[in-house]
C-alpha cells in the first residue's frame, strides 16, 4: 500500500495589490516511495517543513488548519470565493483541450475522475453538465468529503444514482480500470500538484485511470517571484489572509517543467496551457503568457490506441 | 496508510456552519394561512411567477437558447393568459409601450417578434419634447445626429443606453426611434411562441398562494430542499424551484418572500391612458412623431398608432386623473387638446372647474387668445378628434427600486425589481433587458455547470442590470422632478438647458436615445 501523507490544508488568497493574486488549495499531498522516480522538480529545495518521510504521521496542525476552513467551502463570501470564480474557467478550458483532438461521437457522455476533489466545487459542476455521464471524485480527507456529500444533497440532480460519487480514499486506493476503454475521459487535478512531494511518479500513476484519447487536466501556480510575493509574502505574511505555511512555494511547478515532462511520456500528446490572473472586482481573467508567472491550467492527452 | 483523524467536534462545528442559511434573510410569503410543505414537492429547474412581458420574454428566451432549452420550467400567473388582451380590429388597447430598437432586437433574436401582429404596431421616427411653461423645446430629429458628444455621455450615465444609441446611429437603421406596440400584442406573441416550442408548463389562472422554504430532510442521507423555495398553488400543488423568478409585477410576492426591500416614493400622480383618434390619418410609410409636453402637473405624451390612432399617456395629479376619467368623451377630447395647446394655468382652471365650464368652449376661446407658438407648439401637431370608447383608464405612478435583484434561488425581473415613471417610456423595455441579461447568466451557468439558483450564477445578472437600471431610474426621476416645477429659476434654467440642447445635434441624439432607450 502506498504510504500517503495527507496534508490537509486549504488556502485562499484574495484580491491582492497589483491586480494579481494567487491561491492554492491543497487536498492531499502525496509522496510515493519510488526510489528511482525522476522528479520533474529537480531543483526543488528539500527544506520544506512538510517534507515528511514516507508514512509519516499526520501533521495535526495542518488538520486543524483545514477544519477551520472546511466549513467555508460553499459560503459565497467565504474563503473559497476565488476558487468558485476560477471554477467557471475550468470547463471552457477542458472544452478547448477537447476541441484540439478528433471530435468525440455526438452523443458521447464524458466520465470524469476528479482527484483531490475537496468540497466538490469542480466535481459538482462537472456532474451538472449535459455532456457528463458520471463524476467520480476522491479525496483522502474525511472532513472535505463530508462537506462535499452534504452539499450534494441540496441538489436533486446530483442525487441521481451514478451521477456524482465521492470516495474518501487516496487516489491509489481507487481500482484501476479493468480494460483501457473503462478508463475516464477526463482526469482532473486542480490545485493539487503543488502540494505533491514527487509529481512525476504521481502523474505517471494517475495516467493509468485515463482512457486512451482521454485528457489529464489540471491547474496550479508557477514558481516565480510574483507568486512568491502574492501567495507567500502578501497572503501569508502581510495580509495574513491565509495561515502561514499554507503554500509550499518551493514546490510550485513551472509550466515548461510540466510540459517537458509530458513530452517525455510516450503515451501523451497535445499539450495545452492557459494562464489566468485574478483581477479584483472582475474575477479571473485569461491572460496570454501569464502562465509563466501566475496561476495556469494545463491539459495533455493520452494517445488513442491506434496512434 | 495513515489518514487524518476525524475530530468529532470539528465535524459538528462544520455541520453547524453549513446549516446557516445563505447570506440572504428569508421569510415566507403567503396570502392565506401558510400551507404545510409536503415531503415531496414537484421539482423544477425554474419557476417564473408572472406572465407579463418580463416573465413571458424570459421563458421564451430560455426556450430559444440551446444552453437553457433543456431546463424544466413552469410559468405561473393568476390571470387568464389565453384571452387575447388586444381588442378586435376596431380599436387599440390603451396599454401600449414604445419598444426601443434594443428591445426589438432581443424579441427578434428569440423569434418572438415574428408572432407580433405587425399591422397593429407603429414605428416612429422623431420626437418632439417641449416645456409647457417656458415653451423651449427640443425636437428629436434623427437625421442631424453626429457622433462625438455621445461618447462622453455614454460615460456620464453608465447603463443608460447612450452607448448603445451611439452604436445605432453609427451603423444601424438611422430612422426609427422606437416602435409602439400594444402590451397585449406582445404578450400574445410571446405566449404563442411558447405554445409552439412547447416544453414549458404554463399554469395560468393559477394564483400563487404561498411561498415557503422546503421541508427539512428526512434523514442524514436524504435530499435536502430546506433552502429551496416551494410554491403552493390552489389545488395544493407544490412546486420546488431551483431558481424562482419573480416577474410578478410591482407588488411582487417573490420579492416579499425573498425579503428584498424595495425603496422609492409615490409621485402622487396617476398615468391616464386612452386610445385616441386624430383629425388626420397617416399611411404606413409616413414619417411619424411622438409628442411630449412637460406640464407642472406631469408630462402628457401622444404616441402614434397606425392610421389615425394615437395612444395617450397623461401623467397628472390624482384628483385631476379622477376628473379626467369622469369627463364625457367630447369634454375629454377638449381637455387633451387643451393640455397640448394652452397655458398650464388655463389647463388647471379647466380641470378644476370642469363642472361649471364646458371644456370645449373654454378651449375654443382660450386657444384664440394663446400664442401657442410661443408655448412651443408645432404647427404640424395633430388635433385629437375622438377617444375610443372605454379606453380611458389610470394607474398610480411610483418609483421603486429593489435593493438587489437576486437572492439565494431567487431573481427579480421587470416591475418586480423596479417601477419607473412612464415619462421616458422605459418600464417595459427595462424588463425586457432584464430578461435578456438573466438568460445570459443562466446560459453561462449551464455551460459551466453552475447551480443556476446559486449566487455564482445570478451575481452576473445583478451586476449587469442593477446599476444600469438605477441610472435610468435616477435620470427619469430627476427629469420628473425638474419639470414638476411651475415657475421661477428652475424653469429659466431648464429652458436654457433645453434650448442649448436643441442647438447641439449630437446631444439631442443622445437625449433622444435616453428618452426612447434607443439601442
Ligand atoms: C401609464 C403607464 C404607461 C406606461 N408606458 C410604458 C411605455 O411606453 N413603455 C414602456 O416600456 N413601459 C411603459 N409602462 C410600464 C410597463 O407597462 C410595465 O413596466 C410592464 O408592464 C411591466 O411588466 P412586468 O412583466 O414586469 O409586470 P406585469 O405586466 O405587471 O406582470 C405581472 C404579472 O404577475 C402576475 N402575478 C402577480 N402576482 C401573482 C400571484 N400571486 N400569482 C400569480 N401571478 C401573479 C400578474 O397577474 C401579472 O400578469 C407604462 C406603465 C404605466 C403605468
Amino acid at each position: 500500500m502506498a504510504p500517503v501523507r495527507p496534508q490537509s490544508f486549504l488556502s485562499l488568497p484574495a484580491p491582492l495589490r497589483r491586480a494579481v493574486a494567487s491561491y492554492s488549495l491543497a487536498r492531499a499531498a502525496y509522496a510515493p516511495p519510488l526510489a528511482n522516480s525522476t522528479s520533474i522538480r529537480a531543483h526543488s529545495t528539500e527544506s520544506s517543513p512538510h517534507n515528511g518521510h514516507a508514512g509519516s504521521s499526520v501533521n495535526e496542525t495542518e488538520v486543524s488548519h483545514f477544519n477551520t476552513l472546511a466549513s467555508s467551502w460553499w459560503d459565497p463570501h467565504g474563503s473559497s470565493r476565488l476558487l468558485h470564480l476560477m471554477n467557471q474557467h475550468r470547463h471552457p478550458f477542458i472544452n478547448r483541450c477537447l476541441s484540439t483532438a478528433p471530435p468525440l461521437p455526438p452523443n458521447h457522455k464524458r466520465k470524469y475522475l476528479d482527484i483531490g476533489c475537496g468540497g466538490g466545487i469542480f466535481a459538482e459542476s462537472a456532474a451538472r453538465l449535459a455532456t457528463t455521464q458520471s463524476v467520480t471524485a476522491v479525496d483522502p480527507t474525511p472532513e472535505v468529503i463530508a462537506v462535499a456529500k452534504r452539499h450534494q444533497r441540496t441538489d436533486p440532480l446530483l442525487m441521481e444514482p451514478g451521477r456524482l460519487t465521492y470516495h474518501n480514499i487516496p487516489i491509489e486506493a481507487l481500482p484501476l480500470p479493468t480494460t483501457p476503454a473503462d478508463g475516464f475521459d477526463i482526469v482532473s487535478l486542480f490545485e493539487v500538484i503543488e502540494h505533491i512531494q514527487q509529481p512525476a511518479p504521481f502523474l505517471r500513476s494517475i495516467l493509468q485511470h485515463l482512457k486512451p484519447g482521454g485528457w489529464l487536466i489540471g491547474s496550479t501556480i508557477a514558481r516565480t517571484g510574483t507568486s512568491w510575493f502574492t501567495t507567500k509574502f502578501m497572503a501569508e505574511e502581510v495580509l495574513q489572509m491565509v495561515p502561514r505555511g499554507t503554500h509550499e512555494w518551493s514546490q510550485y511547478i513551472q509550466p515548461h517543467e510540466l510540459k517537458s515532462w509530458a513530452a517525455k511520456q510516450p503515451d501523451l500528446e497535445g499539450w495545452q496551457t492557459m494562464g489566468v490572473v485574478y483581477v479584483p472586482g472582475f474575477g479571473w481573467k485569461e491572460v496570454d503568457g501569464s502562465e509563466s508567472w501566475g496561476n495556469y491550467f494545463f491539459g495533455v492527452r493520452k494517445k488513442s490506441l491506434e496512434e | 496508510m495513515v489518514l487524518a483523524s476525524t475530530h468529532p467536534s470539528s465535524l459538528r462545528a462544520a455541520r453547524r456552519l453549513l446549516e446557516l442559511p445563505p447570506a440572504v434573510r428569508r421569510s415566507f410569503w403567503s396570502t392565506a394561512s401558510a400551507a404545510a410543505i409536503e415531503r415531496k414537492p414537484e421539482i423544477f429547474d425554474l419557476v417564473c411567477v408572472g406572465g407579463g412581458p418580463a416573465g413571458l420574454s424570459l421563458v421564451s428566451a430560455l426556450r430559444s437558447d440551446p444552453a437553457t432549452k433543456g431546463l424544466k420550467i413552469a410559468l405561473v400567473d393568476g390571470q387568464d393568459l389565453t384571452t387575447s388582451r388586444t381588442p378586435g380590429n376596431e380599436g387599440f388597447s390603451n396599454r401600449c409601450s414604445s419598444l426601443t430598437p434594443a428591445s426589438l432586437h432581443f424579441l427578434k433574436e428569440i423569434g418572438a417578434w415574428n408572432n407580433v401582429n405587425n399591422i397593429r404596431t407603429q414605428p416612429y421616427h422623431g420626437m418632439e419634447v417641449w416645456d409647457g411653461v417656458s415653451g423651449s423645446k427640443i425636437s428629436f430629429d434623427p437625421v442631424d445626429q453626429t457622433p462625438g458628444l455621445l461618447d462622453s455621455l455614454a460615460e456620464l450615465v453608465p447603463g443608460s443606453r447612450f452607448a448603445a444609441s451611439k452604436r445605432k446611429y453609427e451603423t444601424g437603421d438611422p430612422t426609427t426611434v422606437a416602435t409602439i406596440c400594444e402590451n397585449g400584442n406582445l404578450t400574445a406573441a410571446l405566449l404563442q411562441q411558447l405554445k409552439e416550442s412547447g416544453g414549458v408548463e404554463i399554469l395560468d389562472k393559477t394564483k400563487v398562494e404561498s411561498i415557503n422554504l422546503g421541508p427539512e430532510p428526512e434523514n442524514e442521507e436524504a435530499l435536502d430542499l430546506s433552502q429551496w423555495p416551494v410554491l403552493t398553488l390552489p389545488n395544493n400543488r407544490q412546486l420546488a424551484a431551483r431558481l424562482l423568478v419573480g416577474a410578478d409585477g410591482a407588488n411582487s410576492p417573490v420579492r416579499q418572500f425573498a425579503d428584498i426591500p424595495s425603496h422609492g416614493w409615490d409621485y402622487g400622480q396617476n398615468g391616464v391612458v386612452a386610445t385616441l383618434q386624430l383629425d388626420r390619418s397617416f399611411t404606413a410609410d409616413e414619417i411619424r412623431t411622438a409628442y411630449q409636453r412637460f406640464l407642472p402637473t406631469g408630462p402628457i405624451a401622444l404616441l402614434p398608432l397606425p392610421g389615425n390612432r394615437a395612444s395617450l399617456v397623461w401623467s397628472t395629479t390624482a384628483p385631476f386623473a379622477t376628473k379626467l376619467k369622469q369627463l364625457s368623451p367630447p369634454d375629454f377630447i377638449a381637455m387633451v387638446n387643451a393640455a397640448f395647446r394652452l397655458l398650464p394655468i388655463d389647463i388647471d382652471f379647466m380641470l378644476t372647474h370642469h363642472e361649471s365650464v364646458s371644456p370645449a368652449s373654454e378651449l375654443a376661446w382660450r386657444e384664440t387668445s394663446t400664442n401657442s407658438k410661443s408655448l412651443g407648439l408645432l404647427n404640424t401637431f395633430p388635433r385629437v378628434a375622438e377617444v375610443q370608447e372605454g379606453s380611458v383608464a389610470s394607474f398610480p405612478l411610483r418609483m421603486r427600486h429593489a435593493d438587489t435583484y437576486t437572492g439565494h434561488r431567487v431573481a427579480l425581473i421587470g416591475d418586480a425589481a423596479h417601477t419607473v415613471h412612464p415619462l421616458a417610456g422605459q418600464g417595459l423595455n427595462l424588463g425586457l433587458a432584464d430578461s435578456e441579461s438573466l438568460v445570459k447568466s443562466i446560459a453561462y451557468g449551464m455551460e459551466t455547470g453552475m447551480d443556476i439558483g446559486s449566487c455564482w450564477c445570478l451575481d452576473g445578472y445583478n451586476a449587469d442590470r442593477w446599476a444600469k437600471n438605477n441610472a435610468m431610474l435616477g435620470v427619469v426621476d430627476k427629469l420628473q422632478k425638474l419639470y414638476s416645477v411651475g415657475s421661477g429659476p428652475v424653469v429659466w434654467g431648464r429652458s436654457l438647458g433645453l434650448d442649448l440642447v436643441n442647438k447641439m445635434g449630437p446631444l439631442k441624439g443622445a437625449l433622444m436615445g435616453a428618452a426612447a432607450g434607443t439601442k
